[in-house]
């Protein structure tokens, strides 16, 4: 590695110049989003670039009301909450199970989850559909949580089951000497010991369910249990001649997810890198 | 007087029942996402005589109401009260059993043109399952104070129509705010230019009836006519979607927009101060026939599967009372279905009886939507295709004629 | 043996015998069998089923064997339609995997050198992937308008209104752009997997590189690339489960008939209109059994495809 200072200097610029116009790239579309929100329509069309000429929240007021943004917020906070905590209720103990027992049915139950992993949820719909139609779930919050804990589960249990796996051996023991029972163990011992592990299922999952578009489409009807995709979206097509709305209703419906990302970016990348590679 | 009378005998009615009387709430969902306000006068006027009955109208988005109500119909749920596409759009409801039959049940029905009924009517069994709302029609639109600035006047004849356009691009605006980045409008389009080339009601009898098909050189010149304005269209017309055409026309950068009767409502909110007037795409003559599209909008029907048939009746009857189809036409600026209203707005009006003298059925959709793949679907698509360069009229009509003869005999 | 009730030799009662010592398995391990099981594995099989019926509405009727699937394959317009989606879908998946294997593997290499203000542009690039594709999709459909979006207004205010073009309405534009639209929202995904690999990989290998005099393309194609395998393996094969999978932003921004004359169609958009379709927009409503067959062979295609994928994986994992 022989190189003159001045070349390695023009490396440098070279590379931020190049990370810096990517991040443009990336970053001012999004900028551009919430700037034009504060605009009305006839000044986006008149100065698409330049800064609001006044900072009113107005639009995003008319934006709550008509669209009824708080209820879909609540909507989606209800489904994402509750698709997690089904979630991990399901995913921890089989994944405990598999991880720290052995017993005949295990390299079957293995596979039967392996095959959820590849094998998009989506494809199954019109089966699922029609479940949910008999169940009486359709248009209710339950056909969403169970669809979203089942999808996330093959790859939770297989996450999960990697960090009780790596727990050792002889805390289990004393436990056992102590007089826990293998629930207990599990219950008061393991799964606090796996705490990341859970923070990182969590985060893997609630992106894509928070932003799902798809199963709402389908299983929802009434405006009561829309999340925030959908109910956006049908906003922005009932409302496409007003740019004005539009944005300042993308402004909202990414707020949010973006307000966490930007306040626990590390925690968000840690944990859905680690999801990615470990799974 | 008769308010406080009806409120008396409200309170009368409830003391009888000792106050438990209890109130009947009607589902009611549409994709008139556009007439909210409207139909909340209408709704209140309804309540306003019938207490113990209270609605709630829902609209979904357009795009995704047929499927929306399909599948909540099917799932033994969805609203007591429901807004019906026309013709094949509602055939399908109406043949798996899941809407009630309202002939024998509102009498109303009766006075009503046998060819509007139409619109809501299952072949299958002769049946109406809805009482129609309005008709729409399709003209070419254009801006009355535009015109008279420029010194411009409807046209007679084909070419003084493209003469119009010229004027228009030379005076700076788009000739036509038309554009054909979804399908739909381009169906819309076919509809506003083709039937006079085509031949108006004669072809549209020969060919529902058999005796010709789409391989008939009378729909393919018809269809060259949509080409030949492609010039009038905005920049980029491929990517102008339904909103940049309203918003075009509206703010006075198109002079003139080729767009069903509905706009006019559409207008009149975007832009208050805009005069619009109508007129029917000439022939190469002047006294060729001419003639424009016309078509039943959609009905109200009644859910199989409501838990309050008694009710939803009594808002079906009041639908296709001529109180409430007067109120439609005065609200919403659109053509009621009811027999006997009358259009308020000058503009309305000379549509109205522009559709009279010359109006003919709108093809695919009173046709040809009966089967898989539906004649609109085709004829958007395709058409969409050669406007934008990929395909040939040739291509087109031997695609629409294939895939219609999917389904439909041509003798 | 603990929870076996005393003085019952557990010899003569084998199956409490076996219950005592299993019992909490059972606790583990039904929740999520029957969650799983009754909301994904029965409607993921079933559909394989409801392939070979004939349906009307949603009303199962007789058996057809495989006719669904000779509809699909030969009967037209539904053989041009499906040869079309594959086609699209499979150039949605080259074109995202040609993009984030050099441009989001490079952006990686680079991030990994933990320079200052690097943790910024990771934060940057990765921002667009936690909005919704319903969001990307208006914005770039708004962004993108020939008449009055931002680029094509900021093309004319540079002089350079002659390359406005309708991106997303014309045939030859319509699904490349909207290709990039969404590697503009996935390819912080990527890009962070890539990174992580990359610091995962000890430093010494480096050292022992550039030790033995390598230059760095030598040290990247020589020791980053193979150990990055592995998750790049992984990476593709999500990469064209998704892919084969795309529906939200041909839906939001194309519509369900992927404009403009089934330009943009996908597979996903192919199948929802068969099955969920609406004639007055374009669709062809209600065909249960057909839209089944197309969800089989996107689950068959899907499956093969990213089971030899793990082949793959498995045999380039390298262990160090």
């Amino acid at each position: 590695m022989v190189s003159s200072p001045t070349s390695r200097l023009l490396t440098r610029v070279i590379i931020y110049g190049f990370l810096f116009v990517l991040a443009v790239v990336f970053l001012y579309p999004v900028v551009l989003m919430v700037l034009t929100a504060f605009k009305p329509t006839p000044e986006i069309f008149r100065s698409p670039f330049g800064l609001p000429e006044s900072w009113s929240l107005d639009t995003f007021a008319t934006v709550w009301q008509r669209a009824k943004f708080g209820l879909y917020l609540r909507n989606s906070l209800l489904i994402t909450g509750g698709s997690a905590l089904l979630l991990l209720v399901t995913a921890a103990p089989a994944a405990y199970a598999l991880a720290r027992y052995t017993f005949k049915l295990k390299p079957v139950l293995f596979l039967f989850f392996l095959a959820g992993i590849m094998i998009p949820i989506r494809l199954g719909i019109l089966p699922l559909y029609l479940l949910m139609r008999d169940l009486g779930l359709l248009d209710t919050p339950f056909s969403l949580i169970f669809t979203y804990a089942a999808s996330g589960l093959p790859m939770s249990v297989f996450l999960l089951s990697v960090f009780f796996r790596n727990l050792p051996r002889e805390l289990e023991d004393a436990a056992r000497i102590d007089g826990c029972n293998e629930l207990q163990i599990f219950y008061r011992i393991m799964l606090p010991l796996v705490r990341p592990g859970l923070a990182t299922v969590v985060i893997v999952n609630v992106v894509p369910w928070w932003n799902d578009f798809f199963f709402p489409l389908l299983f929802i009807q009434s405006d009561t249990w829309k999340t925030i995709p959908l109910g956006m979206q049908i906003f922005f097509g009932q409302h496409l001649v007003n740019w004005s709305l539009v944005f300042s209703g993308m402004v909202l419906a990414s707020l949010p997810l973006l307000i966490i990302y930007l306040i626990m970016s590390r925690q968000f990348i840690a944990g859905l890198t680690a999801g990615a590679v470990k799974g | 007087m008769i308010r406080i009378t009806r409120h008396l005998t409200v309170l009368a009615a409830f003391a009888l029942l000792g106050g438990t009387l209890a109130q009947t709430q009607l589902d009611f969902w549409s994709w008139r996402t556009e007439d909210v306000a409207a139909y909340e006068t209408f709704i209140a006027a309804f309540e306003a005589e019938n207490p113990d009955i209270s609605v709630t109208f829902t609209p979904y988005l357009n795009t995704e109401y047929n499927t929306i109500v399909s599948t909540a119909l099917q799932g033994g749920g969805g609203p007591d009260i429901v807004h019906l596409r026309a013709y094949g759009g509602m055939e399908p409801l109406a043949n798996a059993g899941l809407i009630v039959r309202l002939d024998d049940e509102v009498e109303a029905l009766a006075g009503f043109d046998p060819g509007i009924l139409l619109g809501a009517t299952n072949r299958a069994d002769g049946g109406v399952y809805g009482v129609p709302f309005a008709l729409q029609t399709v003209k070419v639109l254009y801006n009355q104070d535009m015109f008279e600035r420029l010194g411009l006047e409807e046209p007679s004849t084909w070419a003084e129509f493209l003469a119009l356009g010229d004027a228009l691009k030379a005076s700076g605006v788009y000739a036509l705010a038309n554009g054909a980045s979804d399908p739909w409008t381009v169906e819309t389009l076919f509809g506003g230019v083709a039937p006079t080339f085509y031949g108006c009601d004669a072809f549209f009898y020969d060919i529902t009836g058999g005796s010709t098909d789409f391989t008939d050189p009378r729909f393919a010149a018809a269809l060259e006519r949509m080409v030949e304005l492609q010039p009038y269209m905005a920049d980029n017309f491929m990517g102008v979607g339904y909103t940049d055409m309203q918003t075009l026309f509206a703010f006075e950068q198109a002079g003139m927009l080729v767009g069903g009767s509905y706009e006019l409502g559409n207008m009149a909110q975007l832009n208050p101060e805009l005069r619009v007037g109508s007129f029917t795409v000439p022939g190469d003559t002047a006294d060729a026939e001419k003639c424009t599209t016309f078509y039943v909008d959609g009905s109200y029907g009644i859910n199989a599967n409501s838990a309050n048939q008694d009710a939803a009746l009594r808002f079906i009857e009041f639908l296709a009372s001529q109180e409430f189809g007067q109120m439609f036409t005065d609200e919403l600026q659109q053509i009621s279905a009811v027999p006997g209203t009358q259009p308020t707005s000058p503009a309305l009006a000379r549509m109205v009886e522009q559709m009279t003298d010359h109006g003919t059925p709108y093809l695919m959709l009173t046709a040809f939507r009966f089967g898989q793949p539906s004649g609109s679907t085709l004829l958007q698509n395709e058409m969409q295709a050669v406007l934008g360069g990929d395909s040939t009229i040739e291509r087109a009509v031997a695609n629409i004629q294939r895939g219609v003869a999917e389904w439909f005999d041509f003798e | 043996m603990r929870d076996a009730p005393a003085g019952i030799p557990s010899q003569r009662r084998p199956l409490a015998r076996w219950w005592s010592r299993h019992w909490h398995l059972f606790v583990f391990l039904t929740p999520a069998v029957v969650v799983y099981g009754m909301f994904m594995a029965y409607p993921l099989l079933s559909s394989l089923s409801y392939s070979v019926y004939e349906w009307d509405g949603f009303l199962r009727r007789g058996f057809t064997g495989l006719s669904n699937f000779v509809t699909v394959l030969t009967r037209w317009p539904y053989n041009e339609r499906f040869w079309g989606a594959l086609t699209h879908n499979t150039w949605f998946f080259v074109l995202t995997f040609a993009i984030q294997t050099t441009l989001g593997l490079f952006v990686a290499v680079l991030l990994a050198k933990k320079w200052r203000g690097f943790a910024f542009f990771q934060a940057a690039y990765f921002l667009p992937y936690t909005l919704s594709l319903v969001v990307v999709g208006f914005l770039w459909l708004m962004l993108l308008n020939p008449t009055w979006g931002m680029i094509a207004q900021g093309l004319r205010g540079l002089g350079l209104g002659e390359w406005v073009q309708p991106w997303l309405g014309q045939r030859a534009t319509a699904l490349t752009t909207v290709i990039l639209v969404n590697a503009w929202g996935w390819l912080g995904f990527p890009m962070l997997v890539y990174l992580a690999a990359v610091q995962a990989i000890p430093q010494e290998f480096h050292e022992a590189a550039f030790v033995d005099g390598a230059t760095p393309w030598q040290d990247f194609r020589f020791v980053t690339f193979p150990l990055l395998l592995p998750s790049i393996a992984m990476v593709t094969i999500l990469t064209f489960i998704w892919n084969f999978n795309a529906f939200e932003l041909v839906f939001v921004m194309q519509g369900a008939s992927g404009s403009p004359n089934y330009a943009t169609d996908l597979l996903a958009t192919f199948f929802y209109r068969t099955a969920f379709g609406d004639p007055t927009t374009g669709g062809e409503p209600g065909q249960i059994g057909i839209a089944s067959a197309i969800g089989v062979m996107m689950l068959l295609i899907i499956g093969f495809v990213s089971a030899f994928g793990v082949r793959f994986m498995q045999r380039s994992q390298t262990e160090y």
